[in-house]
């Protein structure tokens, strides 16, 4: 089958038939993993699976790509808070949710154009991006914070300032039952399952060729006739796309959405979910930002202050030690001990 | 109100914004025009210089003593840093930049950790002078001297030192600098701590002008970046300088109207612009080279 041949591509993980059951095993425990936990258990286990798009925004705009960006957070955080605005203003209303969504991702991706007009079009140097979009996040959370008070309100809905919005309305389809629990978790579950295999099936396609090949060598690149200016554009927005799915997920979990998650601490998160995972492969990193985020909410709910050393220095750590990241290394250990992978 | 005090008064306010930019940015731009290294690190860097003074001024040491020793944490620490991290990554230039934001994070977490949230701050040296309606902070002065001084010192070190030729032989060209015996390796690692060690020193001479806390680095960060991306990595001096004058004649309009936060919004939105009509920084155009 065509789409089975491009899913087992040759720019991801599990190449073979039998590594590519592997995966499958992996999304199959997940969508089995409700039977074995509680309600509650699995609504918590649903925010570690709202982080994965974020992670692999991270692994296409830099692992693919080779543009670094640290404005992930920044568009995770534009989509949370117009899918606050949106939803929270039209309470009630059949579908608002949804048009909420819509427009969160709209407005992440419309501010993701601006500054990639600006950077793309520039043809700036490498180290600019991660410098820009660094500052871009920045200024955005000091904005967000100073937004305390009366006077910072959309309709009905507050902007909050440092204690962020509140109130933030649940996923629910039209009149049904807004989600909680299971049905959160298979709704994250879905959504994450299908921008994975797209995502997949794009970066194996040639489309993504085209990708990674910018990422080898840009003016190669642009000399077989790819004007790479407009490739590393469309990449810089669905990248910003699939973070804003991160923002939305989030904010319909957790009904609150403060400053501090798009800011300089929280843009680390991503950044490091690559690196651990293995920055060149989508599988690796999906599988990364579930292990770290749970791990990084196991710390966090026991109050360590640790945690953002731990941060730090597992970045640290993966980037000196483990070149292609420790799933990645892990991965190409086990297979070549019993054989079953080609080379990626 | 006189035209010539609030002419008096523009002028401080541009020249006090010029030297904050030039100031927080120097050592980053010194780095990035050796290495093409970011040093995502910078932030903590001046808020270890801060904490330094902060710490030896509370022990009774006079401020203006401290500042040498500022300069040096930031040498040792900036070395460490090369030595241990950086130079296994100088052909994965974006991995080094991920490597220094990690240890940025353990640094400023540390402090932390180890110092609590609150220090007590350095009070302002000199007083203030009254001139027409306007009062002038002798301190900020002094900072425009330091700044444009540290420039001047540049400027020597770099053009008319045998060091400094071999620095921009190193930069132009480093494999022709290899060719004629110029140690690489040993010029990046000076490079790197001498960049930090002046990130530190401007943290310290800017300590007594603002709160001195763990995440203190991050109000340095954006300035810091933006002056160096504006000027560019071609001339480290010429960069500075037009870049801070440049962003100075945006930031103080803006600012004295709508305030400091829109000042620094107002850095950013002309740092896109310039760099869409001059990707490489000012320092890139022509008429500004003097490499």
């Amino acid at each position: 089958m065509n789409l089975l041949k491009l899913f087992l591509g040759p720019r991801d993980l599990g190449q073979t038939k039998a590594s590519g059951l592997v995966i499958a095993a992996f999304v199959l425990f997940l969508f089995a993993l409700p039977a074995l936990i509680s309600d509650y258990e699995a609504m918590n286990f649903a925010y570690f699976l709202a982080n994965v798009p974020l992670g692999l925004s991270m692994a296409l705009i830099w692992g693919y790509c080779g543009v670094l960006s640290f404005g992930q957070v920044a568009f995770f955080g534009i989509a949370g808070y117009f899918y606050g605005m949106v939803a929270g203003n039209m309470v009630g209303i059949p579908g608002s949710e949804i048009i909420g969504v819509f427009t969160a991702v709209g407005m992440s991706v419309f501010v993701s154009a601006i500054l990639a007009y600006f950077l793309f079009f520039a043809r700036v140097e490498n180290w600019i991006i991660p410098v820009i979009t660094l500052v871009f996040t920045l200024l955005l959370e000091t904005f967000l914070a100073q937004t305390a008070g009366y006077q910072w309100r959309v309709g009905t809905v507050l902007l909050g300032g440092y204690n962020g919005m509140t109130g933030i309305p649940s996923m629910r389809f039209f009149s049904g039952d807004p989600l909680y629990g299971y049905s959160f978790y298979y709704y994250a579950l879905g959504f994450v399952t299908i921008l994975f295999v797209g995502l997949r099936l794009f970066i194996n396609s040639k489309y993504g060729l085209v990708v990674v090949a910018m990422r080898e060598d840009l003016q190669r690149t642009e000399l077989l006739g790819y004007d790479v200016r407009v490739w590393q554009f469309g990449v810089f927005l669905l990248a910003a796309a699939l973070a804003s799915f991160s923002g939305i997920l989030y904010v319909q979990w957790g009904n609150y959405i403060t400053p501090t998650q798009l800011g300089l601490v929280a843009a680390a998160q991503p950044v490091i979910w690559a690196a651990i995972g293995g920055r060149s492969s989508l599988f690796a990193v999906f599988v990364a930002t579930v292990l770290m985020t749970w791990f990084a909410f196991t710390l966090s709910t026991q109050g360590n202050q640790l945690s953002l050393v731990f941060i730090g220095a597992a970045t640290v750590v993966a980037i000196m030690l483990f070149k292609d990241g420790v799933v990645v290394s892990i991965w190409k250990k086990v297979s070549a001990l019993i054989g079953a992978d080609r080379k990626t | 109100m006189d035209l010539v005090p609030l002419l008096v008064s523009l002028l401080y306010q541009g020249l006090t914004i010029a030297a904050f930019l030039i100031l927080c940015s120097i050592g980053l731009m010194i780095i990035l025009g050796m290495m093409n290294i970011i040093n995502l690190a910078h932030g903590e860097i001046m808020m270890i210089g801060a904490y330094v003074s902060t710490i030896l001024v509370s022990s009774g040491l006079p401020f203006f003593a401290t500042l040498p020793v500022c300069f040096i944490v930031g040498c040792l620490t900036g070395y460490l840093i090369e030595q241990l991290f950086i130079r296994h990554l100088y052909d994965r230039l974006l991995s080094a930049l991920v490597v220094t934001w990690g240890l940025g994070l353990i640094l400023a977490q540390g402090t932390l950790l180890i110092f609590g949230p609150f220090m007590p701050s350095i009070e302002i040296p000199f007083g203030s002078i009254q001139y027409g309606d306007f009062t002038f902070s002798v301190y900020q002065i002094f900072l425009v001297a330091v700044a444009f001084g540290t420039l001047l010192g540049l400027h020597i070190l770099f053009h008319k030192t045998p060091i400094g030729l071999k620095t921009r032989a190193t930069m132009q060209l480093p494999e022709v600098a290899r060719t004629i015996g110029i140690d690489q390796h040993l010029m990046y690692s000076l490079t790197f701590s001498f960049g930090s060690g002046l990130a530190a020193f401007a943290g310290g001479v800017l300590a007594p002008t603002t709160t001195i806390a763990p995440f203190m680095g991050t109000q340095f960060v954006a300035p810091a970046f933006i002056t160096v991306v504006v000027g560019g990595a071609h001339n480290i001096i010429t960069g500075t300088l037009y870049s801070a004058t440049a962003l100075t004649a945006v930031k103080t309009p803006v600012g004295m109207f709508l305030g400091a936060f829109a000042g620094t919004v107002g850095l950013f939105v002309a740092a896109l612009i310039l760099i869409r009509l001059c990707p490489n920084g000012l320092s890139s155009i022509k008429v500004f080279r003097t490499r």
